[in-house]
Parts: C-alpha cells; sequence; structure tokens
C-alpha cells in the first residue's frame, strides 16, 4: 500500500526506512550536546498561518504578539501589515502548530503571523509578506506549514529563503501533502518536514533521498484548535512545528549554530541514524 | 435593432433564436458536469465507506466557498449552501491548497455551532482534498465520517487526490464549455446585428429558406465543435469570427 501514500511520507513507512551512518565529529553529537536542558528560552518562534489563538489553555500565554498580512495591490510590496497584539485564528491550523511548538520549546515565545484570509487574489504575497516581516523583526525560527507551488513566486521565495539563511534564521517548512512542487521547502536552507505515523515527538527520521529531509508525527496528531478547542489531525502541516520545536530547543542552547549547521545536528541525532552516541 | 428586426424576417428569428439559447444557457451544448461530479462523490463515499461526501467550488468574487453537489446524510440541505473562505476546515483547504485530515470534529466547538445551524448534521471526521486546476484552487471536495475507522489516514488521503484531480478535470471542462458557449453567443449575436442580417439573409435564401431544420442542424454541428479538441475548436471559433467580421464588412 505504500504506493497510496502522500507525496514523500512513504519515504517514512518502516519498510523503506533504512538506517544511516553518521561519521567523523558528526557521529558523537549526541541529543543530550545537542538539546539537553533545553527549554527554547530567548527564542522568538514566527508561526506563519492562519493565526494563533493567544489565549488558548494549551499555549500558557506563551504567545507575545503578532501581525496581520493582507493583500493590497496599491502597494509596492503588495500587502498591508497592520499589529494583531491579541491574535486569533481563523481555522485553528496555526494554534495546532503553536501548541506543537510550545509542547517542546516550552519558554519559546510564540508570534503570530496570519496571512490567510478571505481574499485568494494575493495569497502568495501575503505569505512572502509574512516571512518578510518574521525576518525583520527578530524571529529566531520560523514554521511554515504553508508553501505555494505556483511557479511565479520562485525567485521572490528563494530571495527571502537566502536573506533569512544569511540573517541566521530558520526557515522549517512542511512539504506538499499532494504531489507538487512546493516553495520554499524545496530550497536547500530550508528545512523541509513530511509527516510518519509514530506519536513520539522526538522521534523523527532523516531521509537519504531528498528534497524533503526529514520526516516527523504528523498522523492522527492531537492537537490545539481554534476557539480553545482541540482536534486530531492528520497532515503534514503538524509534522513541520515538531521539527521547528526541536531546532528552537538546539538554537536555544547553541545561539551560535547556523541553519546548515542545525541540520546537521538535526541529522546527526536523527533516529535513524547511527553514530558514536550509540555504538559507542 | 427593432426597426430593423420587425422588417427583417430572417434577423427576428435569428433574434429570437439567439434570446432562445441565452435563456436555456447550455441549450446547445453538453450539460454542465454536476452529474459526472455527482458520480465521483458518490464513489468516493462508497469507496471510503464515509457517511457523506461534496463538492464545493470556490467563489472568489464572494469570498466563498458553494457547495455544488454531495452525497449521503444531509446532502439535500448541503447543495447550494454558501460559506466563508476563512471558515472551517475547507475554508483552510481552500485558501492553502493543502489537504487536511480531522476527527473528533464535533470538539470544534464554533465549526461544530455553525454546520449543525446550517444542515442539521455534524461530522465527526473530515477528509478535505483541494481541487486544484493549474495551480490555482478551484474548490474543494470533501467526505466525511469515515463508518469503519474513527478518522481518515494518509492512505485515504492519497486516494482522494485521485478522485479530487478527476473531479477537477471535469470541472475546468465544464468552465471551457461555459467559455465556448459565451463566444458563440458573441459570435451570434455579432451575425444578427442589423448591418449583417440582409447579407445573411441573403446568404440563407440562396441555400433555401432558413427552416426549423437548419436551426437544429446548425446546433447539432455547434454541439460537435464543442467535443472537439482544443486546437479543431479554436480554428472553428477562428472561422465563425472571420465569417462575422466579413459579414459586418459587407
Amino acid at each position: 500500500m505504500s504506493e497510496l501514500r502522500p507525496a514523500y511520507s512513504n519515504q517514512f513507512t518502516s519498510d523503506v526506512l533504512r538506517e544511516l551512518r553518521a561519521f567523523g565529529p558528526i557521529a558523537s553529537i549526541s541529543r543530550e550536546w545537542a538539546w539537553g536542558g533545553a527549554t527554547g528560552q530567548g527564542m522568538r518562534v514566527a508561526v506563519i498561518d492562519s493565526g494563533v489563538e493567544y489565549n488558548h489553555p494549551w499555549l500558557d500565554d506563551c504567545v507575545k504578539g503578532g501581525v496581520i498580512v493582507e493583500y493590497d495591490g496599491r502597494r509596492k510590496e503588495g500587502v498591508r501589515i497592520s499589529d494583531d497584539p491579541t491574535p486569533r485564528d481563523l481555522f485553528g491550523h496555526g494554534t495546532a502548530c503553536a501548541g506543537i511548538i510550545h509542547k517542546l520549546a516550552p519558554d519559546a515565545e510564540i508570534y503570530s503571523v496570519r496571512v490567510l484570509g478571505k481574499d485568494a487574489t494575493g495569497r502568495g504575497l501575503q505569505f512572502a509578506g509574512g516571512l518578510r516581516w518574521a525576518i525583520q523583526n527578530g524571529m529566531h525560527v520560523m514554521n511554515l506549514s504553508l508553501s505555494t507551488s505556483k511557479q511565479e513566486y520562485y525567485a521572490l521565495f528563494h530571495e527571502l529563503a537566502d536573506e533569512a539563511y544569511f540573517k541566521n534564521i530558520l526557515l522549517v517548512s512542511a512539504v506538499n501533502n499532494i504531489p507538487a512542487p512546493s516553495y520554499p521547502s524545496l530550497y536547500s536552507s530550508v528545512i523541509s518536514v513530511a509527516a510518519h505515523e509514530g506519536h513520539d515527538p522526538f522521534t523523527y527520521y532523516y531521509n537519504p533521498e531528498p528534497p524533503v529531509e526529514f520526516g516527523a508525527p504528523g498522523i492522527d496528531v492531537v492537537v490545539a484548535w481554534a476557539d480553545e478547542s482541540m482536534m486530531t489531525t492528520t497532515g503534514n502541516s503538524f509534522a513541520a512545528p515538531h521539527i521547528a520545536g526541536i531546532a528552537t530547543l538546539i538554537r536555544s542552547k547553541h545561539p551560535e549554530l547556523t541553519p546548515f549547521q542545525i541540520k546537521t545536528v538535526l541529522y546527526a541525532c536523527a533516529s535513524n541514524v547511527v553514530g558514536d552516541k550509540v555504538t559507542g | 435593432m427593432d426597426n430593423t428586426t420587425s422588417s427583417n424576417p430572417l434577423a427576428a428569428q435569428l433574434q429570437q433564436w439567439l434570446l432562445a439559447i441565452q435563456a436555456t444557457g447550455r441549450a446547445l451544448l453538453p450539460s454542465s458536469n454536476d452529474e459526472l461530479l455527482q458520480t465521483i462523490v458518490e464513489a468516493a463515499a462508497r469507496i471510503f465507506g464515509a457517511a457523506a461526501s461534496s463538492i464545493a467550488l470556490v467563489d472568489e468574487r464572494a469570498g466563498q466557498l458553494v457547495f455544488r453537489v454531495a452525497y449521503g446524510v444531509g446532502s439535500e440541505t448541503v447543495v447550494g449552501m454558501r460559506i466563508g473562505l476563512d471558515q472551517g476546515v475547507a475554508g483552510y483547504v481552500a485558501n492553502t491548497g493543502q489537504p487536511i485530515a480531522v476527527s473528533n470534529v464535533q470538539s470544534d466547538k464554533r465549526f461544530a455551532r455553525d454546520t449543525a445551524e446550517k444542515t442539521g448534521y455534524v461530522p465527526k471526521s473530515i477528509l478535505a482534498m483541494p481541487l486544484i486546476v493549474d495551480d490555482r484552487v478551484i474548490g474543494v471536495m470533501e467526505v466525511l465520517d469515515k463508518i469503519s475507522a474513527p478518522s481518515f489516514g494518509m492512505q485515504d488521503m492519497e486516494l482522494l487526490g485521485m478522485f479530487a484531480r478527476q473531479a477537477a478535470i471535469a470541472i475546468h471542462q465544464s468552465e471551457h464549455l461555459d467559455e465556448l458557449n459565451h463566444a458563440l453567443v458573441e459570435n451570434l449575436r455579432a451575425l444578427v446585428s442589423p448591418e449583417a442580417a440582409v447579407d445573411i439573409q441573403r446568404a440563407m435564401e440562396h441555400n433555401d429558406a432558413l427552416r426549423h431544420d437548419d436551426v437544429m442542424e446548425i446546433a447539432r454541428v455547434f454541439q460537435e465543435i464543442a467535443s472537439l479538441g482544443e486546437r479543431e475548436r479554436a480554428l472553428c471559433l477562428k472561422i465563425l469570427q472571420a465569417f462575422g467580421e466579413y459579414s459586418g464588412d459587407r
């Protein structure tokens, strides 16, 4: 049945998943070194999505602010950004992602960047505007459980992804649930994530055959949802915040690490990667 | 136009014919693909063992989703229903182009209240898939309440993706036919313009008077044109347009 799985997820089923070896100094990186004792303290994480319900009981007041990005064809960048100090969530999806990140990195500050809404005209520009806001406003990690498959946005998102990289901001992006290219998840500086079936939030895998690099829990995940509710959900969307949460922990413990170095640490500590830490 | 048509029986007849086409919408062309869409939702519901299934289309101007076809529980009330693009699971899918599976849906209080008020039916699990044409989300296909399991899994998601592709193609073709229909009506409008009418009459009289059979024959030809490939349709349109222009010039 593996051929009936969504795009990229089939690379993380138990029958396909294979053990990988880490070599050299990378083999000695352990989870204890990577994030042991870390809580995400001092980190600002932007959730670029449908908004985050700031007072959801699962979020313990970790939402410290936010913005709403709306389409505005009269402006040069095509968007209007307004402050959203007490954000709400249109659908529940952003709150779900924030809840997963908060569970893993409880002391990280979360910022709601709402880029979805009624108006379909400038959705790609809204999404790009949200990324740009996060780059310019001191975020350390961005969770993008969204993507665009429109070729016309390829260059714009690539430029933003590079800008984020050079500012040492980590982009974690869910890959498309349907077999289509999706930006920015396909760029090499971005950490791309698909869903696997496990439920332990710290069990994640490295895929030896990218573009999608990591597999994290995303099937039947119990998440926070709009209006102080909860729900069980499935999708690559919910795998990305698991990796965003772990990356936030690593970044908070090792603030000097660059996105590619964090990716290497994530690789070394993946559940299917064997190094000195296991073999002794 | 009135002066001309009253003194010109052919123009009057053409005018009447044109009005009839406009009144019946797709009279000359295959009926819309609702029947095919209905078959797709029904097949999906049966294959998934789901209590209900539906397809809603995006109305970009209104910022809404309009339910076009439905099968199963609550289907009578769902068809024609509109929800905001910023609402609910379907709104999320239309916004992002990403499928999503949710279960224990009743715990989403707002969702439950809104849908219950509108349809009298609140699903426990939903699998929602975007209908995509040329990178554009044109609608959302949903299956509700898998009977054999508490939730829809990733394999269901992949499978529904196949149904959604079929539905998207069907809708796209139907849009195409609408455009073609519009173009044909516009060409006919040009033909019945006062300047052209006399010449057409002359042309028609040359080949016998215009009879009811001729109208039927033209209708049949148009139907054939509609079933041709894209290039052939484009060619036929060009010929029609050229004829319109030619008649207008003379």
